[in-house]
């Protein structure tokens, strides 16, 4: 159950960065490594964490669960459990397990012959992360900065922390992952449609090639970038929506601490103007 | 480590230039010199054409070219026909819907007439297109799903420009033609209407637009990964699985115990992508016409946290006559 | 495109990537926190611009203090309306401190006629008449928006003979005819309203008008057309103003989930809902009337700047917030001048209808 039919001959030994052959073997479809074991460590203790907060919290309504960082006033400082300190530990416990399953899925990447490009662009993912709760608080000055783990609490914070710019969609590193991600979006129904449309023609049709899919895009818009580089294009756009997303939250506060629409003033005051 | 990551490609072939599968007798001759262009071969397919146009494809450009055109020129008399100042404050300008008082009727142009002229020559434009591609994927004998795909987004933007303002029963409710206005409108709905955020709907929409960047990113990196084995012959693969899709599979059932198919993949990510502009105009459409602010909405149902009010003093609203 | 070409192309994009930069601030950054942890109820304040505002809200040396010797200016002098309870001592150091406050550099002259003190011939002085009521008025009726901190002629003149920010009608275009007369009061980048494309002129309705301001259900009283997303805007416009005028962010006064709701807004904003009815009295009860007299003068009187008096529909300039904040929370950063001049509070016979309060 737990192995495909083609399974077996790729379940060789090997290709771990950590650790040998130690814990090189697999639990029904996962495999195990070092980093699967950090992993599992971490991804433990942080949702045991997020329970015993849920438990003194006063709500079980997982909508409304919340677990605040701590008040401004510690600093980058330890604050006591029931004030921040379990928060500051869950996020701890996060990072672990986030840079855990990078380097998992770079030794699942070795062992399986292929490259890198999935740790790298999960890793932009967990950079993302870290700008919001490490990078961004630190150089503000207090872990306080970070967002609260809540469904609808962190969208409390989105809130007042964009209205603290006054108008957040003037950010124009804002502006650029929203576009970022709205591409993304609109490329991955191209991807997806065309690859389904190819395969899926009407009732009575072949199915279709890729010189199919190349002569549709030319057709439709002039230009098919082609099956290769269409993942290229994909993997770009989405790293980039998340890249910029970081930017744009990191340049909030310590970089401007005025209205985003105010940071526009040096275009509006250039002198070609006058 | 340090082997090559297939991020660029590295040899270019030039053969001469594919003119593409024959078309169906319906169709009319494709347009355009086909040409090579060396920085797109970096990145994928370095050939650029040719073009089927067509009657759709014609008369779908030539009204987004007058829905464009009257837009810029009622920006262009905002600045007085200022050039200069039309350049510097371009972001700032737009083609504003009616005032509240027309409702629905159609006002002099130039206080929001122009606006509805605009939007019916761009709706066209969209529609125009969307017969396009339809009618491309047909010619080819392909599914529709590529068409299908677009109309989801077009159901967002008719919400936001059409459907909403109609149940409204006002144009002033739908969204101006410009950069920063239109972030303007989106900021002042969530505004008047008490908070997108609480808004399940426009909750789910993002949860599809995130999550279609995330397939998009393990998808494009799987494929890049598989480079060595060919991984991105998917339709090929998707018929005949070949080893590349067979440690594609793996990777992701060693990692998260549950993997797709070469097929299955691009469905999941056409749902995700088409789902996002879908839960999202619903979300639009059911603001201010069913629920009229979101964050009441929440408390009643349950779903709004409260904080402890030690934090601060909370004053009653003086407009209720002196109550402290 | 030749080699040449790209190379300046590359290069000029990094030169323009590089002084982007520039167009950034820098941490380190203070912090103050408002609300509850983890809410975002916070305010980041730069610290090197917070040492322009403190330069920028200097308090001008006190004019030495005297007793209530000698009689009444009224007793002495003709023509004394608002000031004549005061002390002949009291009012000579009353007009010291005004001239300091309002023309230092044109001096008594700017209001009075040298050879006939007493005479309302030059304008201002009839300006500065009302201008000392509305003070009073400020200072005895509007305590809930300016505490016992109050005000003086200095909270808003700096030393300027008009002070430096104020507003005029501008919610119409200056032409009637036109492509885009729809799109009348917004979509120009304008400093009124913080940069944004927001409505420029939030003036004319909120603070002048009484427009209603609240655009989210529930409103507290039962509003004649319901408001759209157009309302939303007019009133962030406002909004903009009043956060730029204060230098303070929407969650001074707001927890931005629920705009509406005063369970869960710091105090802050039930004193500036104070301060626009405030501001609302000061335009309609003070400076509107006095409308003729700058028609009559629009660049001022003789001795004076050359400087307009009126705005583009010939309507006065008048007050908002910027005008006493002028960039800070509270106007002078909240030093009260007010206490070293008790004789401002003397002024009698403030003739305005009472101020409204809803």
């Amino acid at each position: 159950m737990s192995m495909l039919s083609f399974e077996q001959k790729y379940r060789v030994r090997g290709g771990t960065l950590v650790g040998g052959d130690l814990f090189d073997f697999w639990i029904g479809p996962f495999w195990v490594g070092f980093f699967g074991i950090t992993t599992a460590f971490f991804t433990v203790i942080g949702t045991a964490l997020i329970l015993y907060g849920a438990a003194i919290g006063g709500t079980w309504n997982p909508w409304l669960i919340n677990i605040a960082p701590p008040d401004l006033k510690y600093g980058l400082g330890l604050a006591p459990i029931r004030d921040g300190g379990l928060w500051q530990i869950i996020t701890i416990c996060a990072i672990g397990a986030f840079v855990s399953w990078i380097f998992r899925q770079a030794e699942i990447s070795r062992k399986l012959g292929m490259g890198y490009h999935i740790p790298v662009a999960y890793s932009v993912a967990v950079f993302a992360y870290i700008s919001l709760v490490v990078i961004r608080p630190v150089l503000l000055g207090a872990w306080g900065h970070g967002f609260p783990y809540g469904i609808f609490s962190h969208l409390d914070w989105v809130s007042n922390v964009g209205y603290q710019y006054l108008h957040f969609h003037y950010n124009p590193a804002h502006m650029i992952a929203v576009t970022f991600f709205f591409t993304t979006v609109l490329a991955l129904s191209l991807h997806g449609g065309l690859v389904l449309s190819a395969l899926n023609p009407p009732r009575g049709e072949a199915v279709k090639t890729s010189e199919h899919e190349n002569s549709f895009f030319r057709d439709f818009i002039g230009y098919s970038i082609g099956t290769l580089g269409i993942h290229r294009l994909g993997l770009f756009v989405a790293l980039s929506a998340g890249f910029w997303s970081a930017v744009c939250i990191i340049i909030s506060g310590p970089f401007w601490s005025r209205g985003w629409p105010d940071w526009w003033g040096w275009w509006l005051n250039l002198p070609i103007w006058s | 480590m340090a082997e090559y990551q297939n991020i660029f490609t590295r040899i270019q072939v030039i053969g001469p230039a594919y003119p593409g599968v024959p078309l169906s007798r319906d169709s009319v001759e494709r347009q355009g010199k086909v040409g090579h262009w060396h920085l797109l071969g970096r990145l994928g397919d370095a050939q650029v054409g040719p073009l089927y146009l067509g009657m759709t494809g014609l008369l779908s450009v030539i009204c987004g070219f007058i829905a464009f055109e009257i837009i810029g020129l009622v920006m262009l008399d905002s600045v007085n026909w200022d050039i200069r100042q039309f350049v510097r404050q371009l972001f700032w300008l737009a083609l504003e819907p009616p005032a509240p008082k027309y409702g629905l009727r159609f006002p002099p142009l130039n206080e929001g007439g122009w606006w509805i002229v605009a939007g019916f020559f761009l709706s066209l434009s969209v529609i125009l297109w969307w017969i396009r591609t339809y009618r491309r994927a047909r010619a080819l004998g392909m599914g529709t799903h590529v068409p299908w795909a677009f109309a989801a987004a077009l159901w967002l933007f008719f919400v936001c420009g059409f459907l909403r303002p109609l149940a409204m029963g006002s144009w002033s409710e739908a969204v101006p033609f410009g950069i920063f206005p239109h972030l303007d409108w989106t900021a002042a709905l969530s505004i008047r209407y008490g908070n997108l955020f609480y808004n399940p709907f426009h909750a789910l929409s993002i949860v599809f637009l995130y999550g279609a960047t995330l397939l998009f990113a393990m998808h494009g990196a799987t494929i890049l990964a598989l480079g060595r084995f060919g991984g991105e012959r998917e339709i090929e693969l998707a018929i005949d699985r070949g080893t590349a899709a067979e440690r594609g599979g793996l990777f992701w059932r060693w990692t998260m115990g549950f993997n797709a198919t070469f097929e299955s993949i691009h469905r999941w990510a056409w749902w995700f992508a088409v789902l996002c502009p879908l839960t999202g105009g619903i979300g639009i459409l059911l603001t201010g016409t069913v629920v009229d602010n979101w964050h009441q909405w929440a408390m009643q149902h349950a779903f709004a946290p409260s904080y402890p009010p030690e934090a601060f003093n909370a004053l009653p609203d003086p407009a209720l006559g002196g109550a402290r | 495109m030749s080699y040449a070409l790209k190379a300046a192309g590359a290069a000029a994009a990094l030169i323009g990537g590089f002084a982007l930069l520039f167009t950034f601030e820098r941490p380190p950054m203070d912090t103050v926190q408002l609300g509850y942890r983890g809410l975002g109820i916070e305010q980041v304040v730069n610290p090197r611009l917070e040492r322009m505002t403190l330069a920028k809200n200097a308090i001008p040396a006190v004019v030495p203090q005297v007793g209530a010797v000698g009689p009444k200016a009224s007793a002495v002098y003709k023509n004394v309306q608002v000031l004549g309870d005061l002390s002949v001592t009291q009012f000579a150091r009353t007009m010291a401190a005004l001239t300091g406050w309002v023309a230092p550099e044109q001096g008594c002259n700017y209001c009075h006629n040298p050879n006939n003190m007493a005479s309302d011939e030059i304008y201002t002085k009839v300006v500065a008449r009302r201008m000392l009521q509305m003070t009073a008025r400020i200072n005895a009726e509007w305590k809930s928006h300016v505490q016992e901190t109050g005000v003086t002629c200095y909270t808003c003149h700096r030393g300027q003979p008009v002070p430096a920010y104020s507003w005029a009608h501008n919610d119409t275009p200056p032409r009637s005819a036109g492509l885009s007369v729809g799109t009348a009061g917004q979509n120009l980048a304008s400093g009124s309203v913080g940069l944004t494309s927001l409505p420029y002129d939030p003036f004319t309705p909120y603070l002048s008008g009484n427009a209603q301001i609240r655009v989210q259900t529930p409103a507290p009283r039962v509003m004649p057309v319901k408001p759209g997303i157009k309302d939303a805007e007019w009133t962030y416009g406002l909004m903009m103003h009043m956060s730029t005028s204060l230098g303070v962010v929407c969650t001074y006064c707001h927890n931005s989930r629920a705009w509406y709701s005063w369970e869960e807004s710091p105090p802050q904003r039930t004193n500036a809902w104070h301060g626009i009815r405030m501001v609302r009295d000061v335009n309609n009860n003070f400076i509107t009337p006095l409308q003729p007299q700058w028609a009559a003068n629009p660049y001022g009187p003789p001795t004076g700047p050359v400087q307009p008096r009126v705005g583009l529909h010939g309507d006065p300039l008048k007050v908002n917030c910027g005008t006493c904040h002028q960039g800070a929370y509270k106007p002078l950063l909240g030093v009260s001048m007010l206490q070293d001049y008790p004789e401002l509070n003397a002024v009698t016979n403030i003739d305005a209808p009472p101020p409204i309060r809803q």
